[in-house]
């Protein structure tokens, strides 16, 4: 994630696995949702829905992890 | 003083021609299916709004359709029927060219060059120069460049006097008419050819699709359930004349344009600021050059692109701007018909806005059955007709660029005042290249003599001058222009009004209370609505382009990167730099080859003296390029034996001499005079004849990118051409941006007493700037 969305100063430590990835939380916005989205997809052939649907699975890295693990388990 | 619209053309995905593509938007036409034009498997959309049965051969002069792209040749259309309606003929009369462009050739290059690219990686095995004259399909690149399209129009339907590309994304072509006006209202232009052309490619269509901003189906402006935009392509110009002039030759005026404003968001690179309060301020400003208030308005063509963003903003500002009249005015939008245009867009629907007053009819928006509760406005979805006094057509870019402009029936409003032209004076500069990080009076190294650059990227760390975590998103480009232009800022002490008052502004009822609280802070502070930048490049983001293009060639279009997307549009560097710095003035590009600096300064110097912003850094960038080194810099100039190309981006600070004596600023030169040619359309004397002559031998000296044989056939038998020349490419770079790092040695020069008068003169094939400079006289320091 720091990679692809060019989080420049930050390391994977120092994002919180349970924090809020939007807004208040990290600080992304819709573009990196997108950028985020389309780099999962890539590297664990797993789909983001576009729209409402992708707001909980976007919650944190956390519920990001949980999404692609049971998607790519189911 | 009136300007009149005596012509108008266009090419559009309903029909070739101004008046059958209004017939067919009237009759409710849409012109959105299958995309036939490529195929991009994996698309998860694939309509848009194409121009079939374009024939570039039928269009270029014999032979040269392999250098043509389908841009150019809806471009030529268009402007040829703009002329024609117009009864003028640039062959027998000084007739200007502006165009406003995104893509031109991307169509045409984008697999070659992404081909082409794949062997100049670094870890490619064999890196090898590849020779113009080896390769057929090279003859292609000639149309990459985005100035091609404005010469290919010239060369086909001119010859022009001067012609400009400017670029600032999805409100380039009403840029282009904007700029038009102020030609003209400096009396510098007695008839203006000024428009878009865009066509369609799988870059932007990839790019639109990695947003999520394309609609699978036909689009549904304002609608509840819009869900994207549809990718259209097309061309319009108009014909833009003072009144006398056009009165003068017997012409009879279609409608008159009596308003524009420019204004950057500097908010987000794609999304556009939800409250709408830069477009709601614009459109303010527009009316305001216009001499009329929203009661005056009958119409509204809207940008209405049917993005969920877009849509919601735009109404907000609407009401923001209109207030009570919002719930009278009606507004509409083609895109549902034609679909979204690019930078063909604010030209199409500035020509469909003036022929909705001509005929007296209001065009439907179509797609919108359902009014979204966020969108709530006069939406008229069947034409009816209707006197339209005057109207206003709105055009927002990606980057923040938002651009009105206000049209109306001839004589039905007093011909607003004439301002006189303002003079124009340099605060400051700044260069980022291989000396570093420099300021006026550093910038004059770059005429010492020293060791040439390293080929290749410079030593720059982002990290030393920006906060990286707040410019994460700009690309080297955005890095190099934002980092010269804070520099300058820094230097030439040119502070910004707290957010706090430009608001209390922006909400203020009357224009005299607007003016005292403009009157008290300029005392020591510019309004970041009052400052903005134009930026020259030459080829753009070229090697972004084709690492994009390779991702989406390698692993298809869903796999194209959202992030990347943003940044090839050739205004990005400068809407980058606009969103950091937070400025809110006019903020675009220019392309014109090597000269893209010195189109970037006359640009600048044109915009400040009509009273569009109070302080503008104009000038260059350029990356390293591989690409550009090899293929497309060769092609397009000519020039093979270049020495170090290198990088950097390189600004000056031009004010409106009021306004920056107003804040105390140091004045370190004045723009005496400056000129922008093409060979062909000069025809007579030749162009720095008029220039005025040289102060004292000795005193006085050229300054320029590179030195070569072209400078010595621009300067021959003018006053100009005995007086000492120097250049900054063996130490700067040799590359297309060199102009911008002579233009900064130069004011350095002037800065220091070294000189009294600096003639910055850039050129490429065919064309031509140049920008005297002279040392203030000693009553305005």
């Amino acid at each position: 994630m720091v990679t692809e969305l060019n989080l420049e100063g930050k390391a994977p430590a120092d994002i919180d696995d349970a924090a809020p990835l939007f807004g208040e939380g990290l600080g992304l916005d819709s573009l990196d949702a997108l950028q985020l989205a389309m780099s999962v997809e890539e590297r664990f052939g797993v789909r983001i829905p576009e729209g409402p649907e992708a707001r909980p699975i976007f919650a944190s890295v956390d519920a990001l992890v949980a999404h692609i693990v049971s998607c790519a388990s189911g | 003083m009136r300007i009149w619209v005596t012509g108008i053309g266009v090419v559009s995905p309903l029909a070739r021609g101004a008046g059958e593509t209004m017939d067919r938007l009237l009759a409710g036409d849409r012109a959105v299916g299958s995309l036939a034009l490529f195929h991009l498997p994996g698309s998860r959309v694939d309509i848009a709004a194409e121009v079939r049965d374009l024939r570039v051969s039928a269009v270029a002069p014999g032979g040269d359709a392999e250098g043509w792209s389908r841009t150019d040749a809806m471009g030529v259309i268009a402007a040829r029927e703009a002329l024609a309606q117009a009864g003028l003929d640039p062959r027998g009369a000084a007739v200007d060219l502006i165009l406003g462009g995104t893509t031109a050739g991307m169509f045409e290059t984008e697999a070659p060059l992404a081909e082409l690219s794949r062997e100049l990686l670094p870890d490619a095995s064999t890196p090898h120069f590849i020779p113009p004259e080896a390769v057929a399909p090279l003859r292609r690149m000639l149309s990459h460049p985005l100035s091609s399209t404005a010469d290919h129009v010239d060369s086909a339907a001119g010859p022009f006097r001067q012609v400009r590309t400017v670029c600032s994304a999805c409100s380039s072509g009403a840029n282009a008419i904007l700029l038009a006006a102020a030609w003209i209202r400096a009396g510098r232009s007695r008839a203006v050819l000024a428009g878009g052309a865009d066509g369609l490619c799988r870059l932007t269509y990839s790019g639109f699709g990695a947003l999520a901003a394309l609609s699978p189906e036909p689009c549904r402006p304002f609608d509840r359930r819009r869900a994207g935009l549809n990718l259209g392509e097309g061309a319009a110009f108009l014909v833009l004349e003072p009144e006398e002039a056009a009165r003068a030759r017997g012409a009879r005026p279609l409608v008159e344009l009596r308003g524009w404003a420019v204004g950057a968001e500097a908010n987000h690179i794609t999304n556009p600021e939800a409250s709408g309060e830069t477009a709601a301020r614009v459109m303010l400003a527009a009316l305001a050059r216009a001499e009329l208030s929203p009661a005056d308005l009958d119409y509204v063509n809207a940008h209405g692109t049917a993005t969920s963003l877009n849509d919601s903003m735009e109404t907000a500002a609407l009401r923001r701007c209109l207030g009570a009249d919002a719930d009278r005015v009606p507004v509409s939008t083609c895109k549902g018909q034609i679909g979204h245009t690019l930078a063909a867009a604010g030209a199409i629907e500035a020509a469909v806005t003036a022929m909705a007053i001509a005929r007296g009819v209001l065009p439907p928006t179509i797609g919108l059955e359902e009014v979204d509760p966020a969108c709530v406005l006069p939406h008229v979805t069947v034409q009816r007709p209707a006197r339209i006094r005057a109207a206003m057509s709105n055009s927002f870019g990606f980057g923040g660029t938002d651009t009105v402009l206000v049209l109306a029936e001839v004589g039905a409003f007093p011909a607003p005042a004439l301002a006189p032209t303002r003079p124009v004076v340099v605060t400051g500069a700044a260069t980022v290249g291989p000396l570093g990080v420099l300021g006026v009076e550093g910038s004059r190294a770059y005429l010492d003599p020293g060791p040439e650059p390293s080929p290749g990227p410079i030593a720059f760390q982002a990290s030393a001058h920006l906060d990286v975590a707040r410019a994460r998103r700009l690309d080297r480009a955005g890095k190099l222009t934002t980092t010269a232009i804070a520099r300058a800022m820094a230097e030439a002490r040119l502070e910004m009004a707290p957010r706090a008052i430009t608001e209390a502004i922006t909400e203020a009822i009357t224009e005299a209370i607007t003016e005292a609280i403009t009157e008290a802070i300029t005392e020591t502070a510019t309004r970041a609505e009052r400052i903005g930048a134009v930026v020259g490049s030459a080829f753009g983001s070229i090697e972004g382009c084709t690492a994009f293009m390779r991702r989406v060639y390698d692993k298809g279009p869903k796999f194209a990167s959202p992030a990347d997307f943003p940044n090839l549009v050739p205004s990005s560097p400068v809407g980058h730099a606009s969103i950091y710095l937070g400025l809110r003035g006019p903020v675009f590009a220019t392309c014109d080859l090597e000269a893209s600096a010195e189109s970037a300064i006359a640009t600048a110097v044109e915009l400040l003296g009509a009273g569009e912003g109070d302080a503008i850094f104009a000038g260059s960038v350029e990356e390293a390029s591989p690409m550009i080194e090899r293929c497309l810099g060769p092609i397009c100039s000519g020039i093979t034996d270049r020495g170090a190309r290198s990088e950097g981006a390189a600004v000056l600070l031009l004010e409106a001499e009021e306004t920056a004596v107003r804040r105390g600023a140091r004045v370190l030169a004045r723009v005496a005079w400056w000129r922008s040619w093409r060979s062909a359309g000069t025809g007579g004397p030749r162009p720095l004849a008029e220039a005025p002559r040289p102060s004292s031998p000795g005193t006085c000296a050229v300054f320029l990118g590179r030195d070569d044989e072209r400078v010595r056939r621009a300067l021959e038998g003018s006053a100009w051409a005995e007086v000492p020349r120097r250049s900054v490419a063996a130490r700067a770079g040799d590359h297309e941006g060199a102009g911008g790092f002579a233009a900064a040695a130069a004011v350095g020069a002037l800065a220091a007493g070294e000189i009294e008068s600096a003639l910055l003169l850039g050129l490429a094939p065919d064309r031509g700037y140049a920008v005297l400079l002279v040392r203030p006289s000693t009553e305005t320091t």
